[in-house]
């Protein structure tokens, strides 16, 4: 994967999901060839039993099972002994039963075994992919295309791999082996049954073919009616501001009806193909009824053969009738196929092929920071950051002060390999050693980041914690929750640590999610550690008592305090002031006040407002 | 998590009377005599389909025991006869279960939709916009399937059931005695399996909705589990919910697998005993021989219905939880709601009298106001009291969450009092209607929602009757004019779902702008420039100051220096009101304002300076 990622095509992508199902698709076919065998087998002992111990007709069985009965009847004949004994006809068709009802099971438990695997692999392999994939990547698509992509998209693939083409598959064998049977019995009579297939199947495909185009057009209305209601209730607020809920009525009822309409004439129309559909496998059945009569009454066919020949007939047409559908179905496939590619042929991250091993970059990052002819913009034309250099010391507090799209995060991304600096846009190195030569999961682990708006997993606060390592103690947890100022807090929850956060639990404040992401970072102990604008959301006395407990803990790591404020920034070694993606001022905070720029500015401003202002 | 869903499975298990059919009266009763139609149809359907063997009876015992065909062509036009009726009566019961199912699920959209529209804002802040949206779209269609196709299956299945007993105790009462011992065994394995089935679907849906949640977290969170390189615990996590789907998805198939085999074999072992017993009575010349294939057939196609019918009850049940979150949507009660003398006078959401209408000037005033919302346990105002008299700019500022738009959701009457009176134009709000009231305010959001359509189908969602001039001046005054001339098809341009294809900073100027063309007697401006640049920002201030004279105000302030000129700044903290007058008295009181302001002043500047 580190290395040139190859490309699939739709069949290497369908066979790469395929991998550990094939053997039970197998299995499944086999047993549905065995399930259909043996519901075949019993119209012929039907036939057997009608002709020959009802009727006179000579048994004619296997070999081997005509020398069994023999034996059993012996003295009297066979036939003589079935019909004193005909619960061992009974007894047959039960064991056969056995095996239809076993058949069946080991297709169906077996196909779904297939089917679950598959739809497991495709899910994980998407997902593993996904978080593969660089951070550009995201940025560039949209949360909810990709989750379509993960759960329809995926779900349409299975359906075409377990259902659509499994169904052809059996219903093939169900089609060859009726006609096997019928055509052992009277070829001319199963030359007319067959000639229905055809008709069948045409009439279905044309049908569905015809409407398929209908079906979209439900779906989409669907989805425009989902959408006004969707809209009505996230627009809540506007709607009752305006005082416009009658015209929201009426702009529903109108889609409402429509969409309610095109559905009803779709099941009129549906109605008339089902209808149709009974009308000519009915005739079908009325004609074989009727020419096997006159079979029978010229003698050619036997009465056991007519009724069995019956049999077989309504197991020939039942998936007759599926195929048309199945086929007309399967052509919808192809475009979820595309749509999943996209994503599996997306590059993933890549480290270099040479790339330095995971001792040297974790002593690499004890070292300096260095800047060198940084210039960076996310599309091509527009630069972000331009002729950056600077050094962090290793061990050393840095601090940037800028406003909001001056460069500050981007510098940050840049630092851990969210995005890429492209070779000939400068170069950062740590100790010595270009990130770029490093693994990005080596250098990410050890930089501790958290950001402005911290995202928390939906998992409970401990495990959010804990993230990064399964194996920490309760004791652990609570000891950075504790530096992050955050115990007291999770210690207020009704659950405490066992809180579960996010989309389906309780919703922290900005300053505790800030908290908490602070607790999750110090736990990884990292030697850099970059706080992004991160205690915005915390009132100036935590933040004060979150920097002093920080302070003692942090020992000789390198930190870099993004902050808009000037009391965060004053314990800083040495403060970047950057401005529209420049560095205007950089030096110790003595300097920098002596400087009488910017700083200086924001400094007086800061810290004796109060005169300005109540003059 | 594993407590989580315990919980949300108990809540799906609900008990109402009569299976909540009668709830569901006003939906059906319209339908009464199509349902009746239908079921009818469905009971000739069966009884023809019980019909059927009884043409290979004929054709054996006639034409082939007598070797003759001397009665051939009645048999085919009776056939025929026959397959037409039952064409027919299949098109039409099947259309018409399509219609009913059509039919009630919009009715039932319809009416929950209508009744949202009247609910008060205590119901949209308690629950989900996607568990409401739920209640509108699937749980209507799934009572919707459950009147028409299982309504159809059950009376289908259990004619032909009835049908075929009957006839097979005509034939030989014995022997149907016999095959009728399995039908029970038959019918509690049916239960047994499908009440498995119910449970387990239950899990795959509910596994399945944490795996769409677990995709939605790797996509959403891969910034930050990319900085904590958490790849692969995320990864191990999804895969855990993975199996645990394959594993419920795989133990559902077997049930189902199990259930049908076992319908299968029992229809082999009736199939087997007629012929054991039925076979020696043939033998015996007591019985023709068309007769027993009759009665075969009949017996192994007894068994198929059951599963049917058991199926049908199964769709019954687990379509409670559906009817019980409709039935609890309707049945709730909007907490602010117009009395019905009021609704006499000023007409209702619908169908407003705007010729009762008075004039609506601006003079607002709380009145030993005391207020807790509808979910909570604590008052956020305590005998409040404040008189805003017309044209005066109302600033209400404090931190994210600090309960803001509170005061603002009292003035709008989006919720009530809980003790004391809001006064418009020296008035209890309650004395006029809602819609009165809403129909003259001007309300910007920060996040600022649009409705699909076009720039201009939006602007005129407050006034439909404007004209392009109007439309154009509103346009100006907010400076939008460049962000419209910047879209391709100016005014005619799309804004996409929600207004999805533009910016937060365009959608917010945009809405601003529609609020302007209603022309509104009181502005409520929720933080509503938030995501706009600081000169268009400036722009549109020097506008507001224009615009908003001897209109009542109130703006919920998210840049303190926007807001210094405000006749009356009230500070929120916590829910509450600390600290209430103009800005300058404000910093000297050296409190929660002045910390507040001094720490935003300082961003600010850094920003303004850049």
């Amino acid at each position: 994967m580190k290395t040139n990622q190859p490309l699939f095509t739709k069949t290497s992508l369908v066979a790469h999901f395929l991998q550990g199902c094939k053997r039970f698709f197998i299995l499944s076919i086999l047993m549905s060839f065995l399930n259909t065998l043996m519901e075949m087998l019993i119209p012929q002992v039907i036939r057997r039993f009608v002709d020959s111990v009802i009727g006179d007709d000579p048994l004619n069985l296997p070999a081997f099972a005509e020398a069994w009965l023999a034996r059993l009847a012996a003295p009297s004949s066979s036939q003589v002994y079935l019909r004193g004994h005909m619960y061992l006809v009974a007894i047959l068709i039960g064991i056969l039963a056995l095996l239809v009802a076993f058949a069946f099971y080991g297709t169906h438990q077996s196909n779904a075994i297939a089917a679950e695997k598959l739809h497991k692999n495709i899910r994980e392999e998407l997902f593993a992919h996904i978080q593969k994939l660089p951070f550009a990547w995201h940025m560039k698509n949209k949360t909810g295309d990709i989750i379509q992509r993960c759960t329809s998209d995926a779900e349409r693939v299975r359906i075409f791999i377990a259902e659509q083409m499994v169904s052809v598959v059996r219903i093939v064998i169900m089609m060859g082996l009726s006609l096997y049977f019928m055509f052992s019995m009277d070829w001319r009579l199963s030359l007319v049954a067959a000639c229905a297939i055809p008709v069948i199947v045409g009439y279905s495909a044309f049908f569905h073919a015809k409407i398929g185009g209908s079906f979209e057009k439900c779906d989409e209305n669907e989805g425009i009616l989902s959408t006004i209601a969707q809209e009505n209730l996230t627009g809540v607020r506007v709607v009752r501001a305006f005082g416009r809920e009658e015209f929201e009525r009426k702009r529903f009822e109108k889609q409402n009806v429509y969409y309610t309409g095109l559905w009803i004439s779709l099941m009129k129309l549906m109605a008339v193909f089902w209808g149709i559909g009974d009308f000519i496998s009915g005739l079908q059945v009325l004609l074989i009824l009727v020419l096997g009569s006159v079979f029978c009454v010229r003698g050619t066919l036997s009465a056991g053969e007519f009724i069995a020949f019956l049999s077989y007939n309504m197991m020939l047409i039942w998936p007759v009738r599926q195929l048309g559908r199945v086929i007309s179905e399967m052509s919808k496939a192809g475009v979820s196929l595309d749509r999943i590619m996209y994503i599996m042929n997306s590059p993933v991250e890549k480290d270099r092929d040479n790339a330095v091993s995971r001792e040297e970059t974790d002593k690499a990052l004890k070292g300096d920071i260095v800047f060198e002819n940084v210039n960076f913009g996310y599309e091509p034309d527009i630069p972000i950051v331009s002729d950056i250099n600077l050094t962090i010391p290793a061990g050393s507090t840095f601090g940037i002060l800028g406003s909001t799209g001056s460069g500050k995060s981007t510098l940050m991304h840049l630092l851990n390999r969210l995005y890429e600096l492209p070779e000939e846009n400068g170069k950062i190195t740590i100790g010595g050693v270009d990130i770029a030569d490093m693994k990005a999961e080596d250098l990410r682990r050890n930089i501790g980041m958290v950001l402005q708006e911290p995202f928390l997993f939906s998992r409970t606060i401990s495990e959010n914690i804990s993230i990064t390592n399964r194996n920490m103690t309760m004791e652990e947890i609570r000891k950075a929750a504790k530096i992050a100022c955050v115990d007291e807090a999770i210690k207020e929850f009704k659950n405490g640590y066992d809180t579960v956060v996010g989309e389906r639990g309780v919703t922290l404040s900005g300053g505790q999610k800030q908290r908490t992401a602070i607790a999750r970072m110090l736990t990884s102990r990292a030697p850099v550690m970059v706080f992004d604008d991160s205690l915005s959301a915390v009132d100036a006395e935590t933040d004060a008592r979150i920097r002093h407990a920080l302070s003692e803990s942090l020992g000789d790591s390198t930190v870099i305090l993004i902050s808009h404020r000037i009391t965060t920034l004053m314990q800083a070694d040495q403060i970047m002031v950057l401005d529209k993606g420049r560095i205007v001022e950089m030096g110790t905070p003595d300097e920098l006040l002596e400087k009488n720029g910017i700083y200086k500015k924001i400094y007086d401003m800061q810290l004796s407002l109060s005169e300005d202002e109540t003059a | 998590m594993s407590e989580i869903e315990t919980t949300k499975e108990q809540q799906q298990y609900v008990s109402l009377k009569y299976f909540g059919i009668p709830k569901l009266g006003p939906y059906v009763k319209p339908l009464k005599g199509i349902i009746i139609s239908m079921a009818c149809l469905c009971l000739v359907a069966g009884l023809i389909d019980t019909l059927h063997p009884l043409f290979q009876q004929y054709a054996l015992n006639h034409f082939v025991e007598l070797s003759t065909l001397d009665t051939l062509v009645p048999f085919i036009l009776i056939y025929l006869g026959i397959l037409i009726l039952q064409t027919i009566v299949n098109m039409i019961s099947a259309s018409q279960a399509g219609k009913i199912e059509m039919d009630v699920s919009r009715d039932m959209r319809r009416a929950s939709f209508n009744h949202l529209q009247t609910l008060s804002f205590s119901y949209f802040n308690q629950n989900s916009v996607g568990y409401i949206h739920s209640r509108v779209m699937s749980d209507t269609g799934r009572i919707g399937g459950l009147v028409s196709w299982s309504l159809m299956d059950s009376v289908w299945n259990l004619t032909y059931m009835i049908g075929a007993i009957a006839v097979m105790l005509i034939i030989n009462w014995k022997m149907a005695l016999m095959v009728l011992v399995i039908v029970p065994l038959a019918a509690l394995a049916s239960v047994y399996f499908q009440k498995h089935l119910i449970t387990l679907n239950r899990q795959v849906r509910e596994i399945n909705s944490q795996i769409s949640s677990g995709f939605n977290e790797g996509i959403t969170g891969a910034k930050t589990t990319k900085t904590l390189v958490a790849e692969d615990r995320m990864e191990e996590d999804f895969n855990k919910t993975s199996r645990k789907m394959f594993k419920t998805a795989t133990r559902t198939s077997h049930f189902r697998a199990m259930f049908i085999s076992t319908i299968t074999f029992t229809s082999y072992i009736a199939l087997a005993l007629v012929l054991w017993r039925g076979g020696r009575i043939t033998l015996q010349g007591l019985m023709e021989l068309g007769t027993l294939a009759a009665f075969s057939n009949y017996a192994l196609n007894l068994m198929e219905p059951i599963r049917w019918i058991v199926r049908a009850i199964s769709d019954l049940i687990t379509v409670q939880v559906n009817i019980e979150r409709f039935t609890r949507l309707m049945e709730t009660e909007s907490d602010v709601a117009d009395s019905p003398e009021i609704i006499e006078k000023y007409g209702d959401a619908f169908h407003p009298k705007k010729e009762n209408w008075e004039p609506l000037f601006g003079d607002v005033e709380f009145k030993d106001v005391s207020f807790m919302y509808p979910d909570g346990d604590e008052y956020v105002l305590e005998h409040f009291n404040l008189k805003v008299p017309q044209g005066t700019n109302v600033a209400i500022v404090g931190e994210t969450g600090a309960g803001k738009s509170t005061l603002v959701n009292l003035v709008c009457r989006f919720f009530e009092p809980t003790s004391g009176q809001i006064l418009i134009d020296g008035r209890d709000a309650r004395e006029r209607s809602q819609l009165w009231l809403h129909s003259n305010i001007g309300y910007v959001l920060q996040t600022p929602h649009l409705f699909s359509g076009t720039v201009k189908e939006n602007l005129l969602y407050g006034k439909p009757d404007a004209t392009m001039e109007q439309i154009e001046a509103a346009v100006k005054a907010v400076s939008a004019d460049a962000v419209i001339e910047r879209m391709d098809k100016g005014y005619d341009s799309d804004v996409g779902e929600g207004g999805d294809l533009l910016s937060t900073g365009e959608k917010q100027l945009l809405s601003f702008a529609r609020a302007i063309l209603a022309d509104p007697r009181i502005f409520v401006l929720d933080e509503a420039t938030s995501s706009i640049d600081t000169v268009t920002e400036k722009l549109i201030q020097d506008a507001i100051e224009h615009l908003m004279k001897g209109r009542t105000s109130f703006v919920i302030a998210h840049r303190l220096s926007t807001i210094r000129q405000a006749d009356v700044i009230l500070v929120v903290k916590d829910g509450k009101i600390i600290e209430q007058g103009r800005h300058k008295d404000l910093m000297r009181m050296k409190g929660y304002y002045y910390n507040l302001y001094t720490r935003q002043y300082a961003e600010e500047t850094t920003r303004s300076l850049s």
